[in-house]
């Protein structure tokens, strides 16, 4: 009996010293796990603040065009602070800068999985695709920018996007996606100059001109001595057909900007040399039309005598007979009606094409006749 | 009945209490690993700073180097290296007995070499220190020796774990190279420590992967051809790595005692100068492994930094500092896979995949010709990626690496920097107990020729004795094996005066206590008739000779009683 209970108490001394070794064992797991994280937790704080001088360095490098250097430093900042977004978006854009796309794009992509909703990760991969020529990526990344929220005001940067889009959907000549883009932007545009300056010029780009005319009037009248907006409004008058409404706007366009000399002279020569322009006289009117007769027939001429082998000169020949003809037929008096008019531009657009085609350049006389005969053939003004 | 009861409850209760322990383990290897790799950025921070000059990449490692020197000389002797090659001896031979002072010095020297910019790994020693641990506490707990030897590769699992944020590699890893059994009983108690380990290590910093890698697939079948180059390159590296490490290291060896002091700061020197040729071999280097990972080196830098690290780490290493080389495989791994990538897409015919997969694929292939861990090269690569697309190329690149590596280093890094120390691990057989061992037919009566003894004399005692062979040396220090041939040969050549220990060869056929019967028998017939049994932790200590007629003996012995049973 008491060799039992001897027993008994040996075995709950053993019990009793290993809980509390147990128990020791823990406080120490327990305290070391506290200690643990705060050591830890302070070289975390250093690797971060690391990570931050990397990052201030890595962009002062970029700034100077130090690309390679910018490249290392923002790595180290990536890697010593693997959580902030920023450094690795800086790092990805150092990597397009020296046009190491796979790199930057793959970069991205990883920030992209964590925050598919970055608009402007979206959008730095939209650029990538856009240097690597990736239409239908850059499409896809630029409808996310598009799309995503924004910090602050959505409007603004989301026009930017857009306008960012369009500018590359017109140098992939992609001119139909272009337009929707350029509708849905400049429905939703604010009422101010410079926005409607800006889609002015893009509808331009894209071709609609009428467009584009629409939303530089509307810009030079919140806004009536931009330089650029006047150009722009007097080449789609111009585009257009509407010579005497490019007039007025070349008028007030500076003289010494560029871009305007060439259609500045063919709008003169088309305005003071149409027979069919409105409110002149039926003398004028006959001038006119004998002086671009005239100016046909001596331009024929020069062509016939300039080459001896001339490509067609059985057709110039006959056109030659023509307009003799045409001459012969014209009435003494000066009034002339309108089916003569429209005759007469029709026979001196065959001669000055044939003399283009046949002759070398054209000059801006050539080139405004032209520009009459077109004007009566679509019936614009 | 009383008595049943009581017994299964203890036994009921020493497993609950070693699963306990196991988890408070796991936790403690973790944190251990947790506070090494913390101190290691501390201590290069400080040491380095952020963009650090000429003058201090050159001085700095030898310096430290000094201070490091005089503690692995004076009061760690047995922490230098890796970590994993003593935890084996330690499992195999020691029943898991750690000396406290072990993972306390490995901490020390630990930090500071490889924080001073030695090219050396983190993983081996957290290894050490989290097995080191294991057995203090398992001493501490008064638990028997079974159990504390059976701690000893929680604690080891449960520290890499954490060091590479790996559970499952850390299990595998422990299971086949410390343990060298993948169907070893502690299957349980690693996973449960190494989870443990991972929580606690996640908890503090963070659930970050230690590399950020896309996702990587085979993009054509014929780039099945270039990952089977890759494992050829991979098991050239591999040889280059292990053979020049042991050539190098038996180098340092050979050099005197009293030059060991110093030796680490001569290798401080050499990477002083390899790091300000290129500061991206410092140290571990996992940030250059990520970017090869990511596309992010050239082809050109990458090809570099794959020859500088391979030839730092062996100096590192060699010169006797305290790290591991499970780290700078995949480093050089990444920068040969990343070259080689760079390369195939520059001159395959078909499309491939990003240079990355090949840095990836390549740090495997590294790992599995270096450290011939091939389970878990494989499964270490899927846990990084979390993704088994790459698998294939993978276990194609690893298993060429890992045969040719096996073909012309047939013993693996680990054992053969053990056998450099005189200390032999049994093989799978003896590890596994076999029924028969030399122990079972050794004799441990033996005589010695003196090894002062001039040749003359000995060919005397060895024309007086008859014998197939004579031992040199004593029985604490067996300096070889000669046979009667031998020192005729001698005899009649200009050593006739010269003393037996001057000229007998050093390498010797010899069996361990341990082996099995059929191994003693083959190493037998490889000598003249006598097979010295040597100690696994000391080869010049003798423990007896096994000759045809002791093994006779106790074949006569065992007919003998097997009669005696009859007659009875």
């Amino acid at each position: 009996m008491s060799r039992s209970t001897s027993k008994d108490a040996d075995r709950g001394a053993l019990i009793h010293r290993e809980t509390i070794q147990l128990v020791v064992l823990l406080c120490v797991a327990v305290a070391a796990i506290f200690a643990t994280r705060a050591v830890a937790a302070n070289n975390h704080n250093i690797g971060v603040r690391n990570a931050a001088e990397w990052y201030r360095r890595g962009e002062q490098f970029v700034a100077a065009g130090r690309i390679d250097e910018a490249i290392d430093a923002l790595r180290r900042a990536t890697v010593r602070n693997r959580e902030n977004r920023v450094y690795m978006v800086a790092l990805a854009r150092a990597l397009a800068l020296k046009a190491d796309y796979d790199s930057a794009r793959a970069l991205l992509l990883t920030v992209r999985e964590r925050a598919p909703e970055d608009a402007q990760v979206n959008l730095d991969l939209a650029r990538l695709a856009a240097a690597r020529q990736d239409v239908t990526e850059a499409l896809r990344f630029y409808h996310d920018a598009l799309y995503a929220p924004w910090p602050g005001d959505q409007a603004e940067p989301r026009r930017a996007v857009r306008m960012e889009l369009i500018r590359f959907l017109l140098t992939h000549r992609e001119w139909g996606r272009a337009e929707s883009e350029l509708l849905a932007a400049a429905a939703d545009l604010p009422d101010d100059a410079a926005h409607h300056g800006q889609v002015g010029e893009l509808f331009a780009q894209a071709g609609d001109d009428r467009n584009a005319l629409l939303h530089f009037q509307r810009a030079l009248r919140l806004d009536p001595n931009q330089s650029e907006v006047l150009a722009g409004a007097a080449n789609a008058a111009f585009r257009l057909g509407q010579y005497a409404l490019a007039q007025r706007y070349l008028h007030r366009v500076p003289k010494e900007l560029d871009g305007v000399q060439d259609i500045r002279e063919t709008v003169e020569l088309v305005l003071s040399r149409d027979p069919s322009a409105a409110r002149i006289g039926a003398r004028e009117r006959r001038r006119r039309l004998d002086a671009d007769l005239a100016y046909a027939q001596r331009r024929l001429a020069d062509c016939l005598a300039q080459h001896d082998s001339v490509p067609s000169p059985v057709v110039q020949s006959t056109l030659q007979t023509e307009l003799h003809a045409f001459e012969r037929r014209l009435p003494a008096s000066a009034a002339l009606d309108q089916d003569t008019i429209e005759s007469g531009l029709d026979l001196i657009e065959r001669v000055e094409q044939d003399v283009i085609a046949s002759c070398g350049p054209a000059t801006a006389v050539d080139h405004a006749l032209l520009l009459i005969a077109k004007a009566h053939e679509t019936g614009s003004p | 009945m009383t008595t049943k009861k009581t017994a299964g409850q203890l036994r009921l209760r020493e497993h609950q209490l070693f699963l306990i322990l196991a988890i408070v383990i796991g936790i403690l290897a973790g944190l251990s690993a947790v506070l090494f790799t913390v101190a290691i950025d501390q201590t290069s921070y400080r040491l380095f700073g952020l963009a650090p000059s000429r003058v201090r990449l050159l001085a700095i490692p030898p310096l430290i180097s000094l201070v490091t020197g005089i503690l692995l000389a004076r009061l760690f002797p047995d922490v230098r290296g890796s970590g994993v090659p003593q935890t084996e001896a330690a499992y195999h031979l020691a029943g898991g007995a750690i000396p406290a002072h072990v993972p306390i010095g490995k901490f020390i020297t630990g930090v500071l070499c490889i924080g001073s910019g030695h090219s050396m790994g983190r993983e081996g020693p957290s290894v050490q220190i989290g097995a080191g641990l294991a057995s203090v506490v398992g001493r501490w707990l008064g638990l028997p020796s079974r159990r504390v030897r059976e701690l000893v590769p929680v604690g080891a699992a449960g520290a890499l774990a954490a060091a590479f944020n790996t559970p499952v590699a850390a299990v595998l890893f422990t299971l086949e190279e410390i343990i060298g059994d993948l169907n070893a009983t502690l299957l349980g108690s690693a996973v449960v420590a190494s989870v443990a380990s991972v929580i606690v290590e996640r908890s503090i910093l963070g659930n970050e992967p230690l590399f950020h890698v896309p996702a990587y697939r085979l993009v054509h079948p014929a780039e099945l051809l270039a990952y089977a180059a890759l494992g050829v390159v991979g098991g050239v590296l591999s040889l280059l790595f292990s053979k020049g490490l042991l050539g190098l290291r038996a180098l340092f060896l050979s050099l005197p005692a009293r030059s060991r002091i110093l030796q680490p700061a001569i290798g401080g020197l050499v990477i002083g100068v390899v790091l300000v040729l290129s500061p991206a071999i410092m140290g571990v280097g996992y940030e250059y492994v990520d970017q090869a990972l990511n596309g992010g080196l050239l082809l050109r830098t990458m090809a570099v930094l794959c020859l500088l690290k391979l030839g730092a780490t062996i100096v590192s290493y060699a010169s006797g500092n305290a790290g591991g080389i499970f780290g700078p495989s995949l480093y050089i791994g990444a920068m040969a896979g990343g070259a080689a990538g760079m390369l195939v897409r520059r001159i395959a015919p078909f499309p491939t995949a990003d240079p990355g997969a090949y840095a990836l694929v390549g740090m495997g292939t590294l790992f599995a010709g270096i450290i011939r861990a091939p389970m878990t090269s494989v499964f270490m690569i899927f846990e990084i990626t979390q993704d088994y697309q790459i698998l294939v190329p993978l276990m194609l690149a690893n298993m060429l690496s890992f045969v040719i590596s096996r073909r012309y280093q047939p013993v693996p890094i680990y054992h053969a920097l053990l056998r450099q120390d005189g200390v032999h691990l049994p093989s799978a057989a003896a590890a596994l107990g076999s029924s028969r061992t030399a122990r079972h037919v050794m004799r441990a009566e033996m005589s010695f020729i003196s090894p002062d003894s001039p040749v003359e004399q000995a060919w005397h005692r060895a024309v007086e004795y008859e014998a197939p062979g004579y031992l040199v040396g004593t029985p604490d220090h067996l300096l070889g094996v000669v046979t009667r041939e031998q020192l005729e040969r001698w005899r009649s050549s200009e050593k006739s005066s010269d003393p037996v220990g001057a000229v007998v060869d050093g390498d010797f056929v010899h069996v361990h206590p341990d082996h099995p019967l059929d191994v003693v028998l083959d190493r037998l017939s490889e000598t003249n008739g006598l097979l010295p049994v040597v100690s696994r932790t000391n080869i010049r200590r003798i423990e007896g000779i096994v000759t045809p007629e002791t093994i006779l003996a106790i074949r006569n012995r065992r007919l003998d009683n097997a009669s005696g049973a009859r007659s009875q």
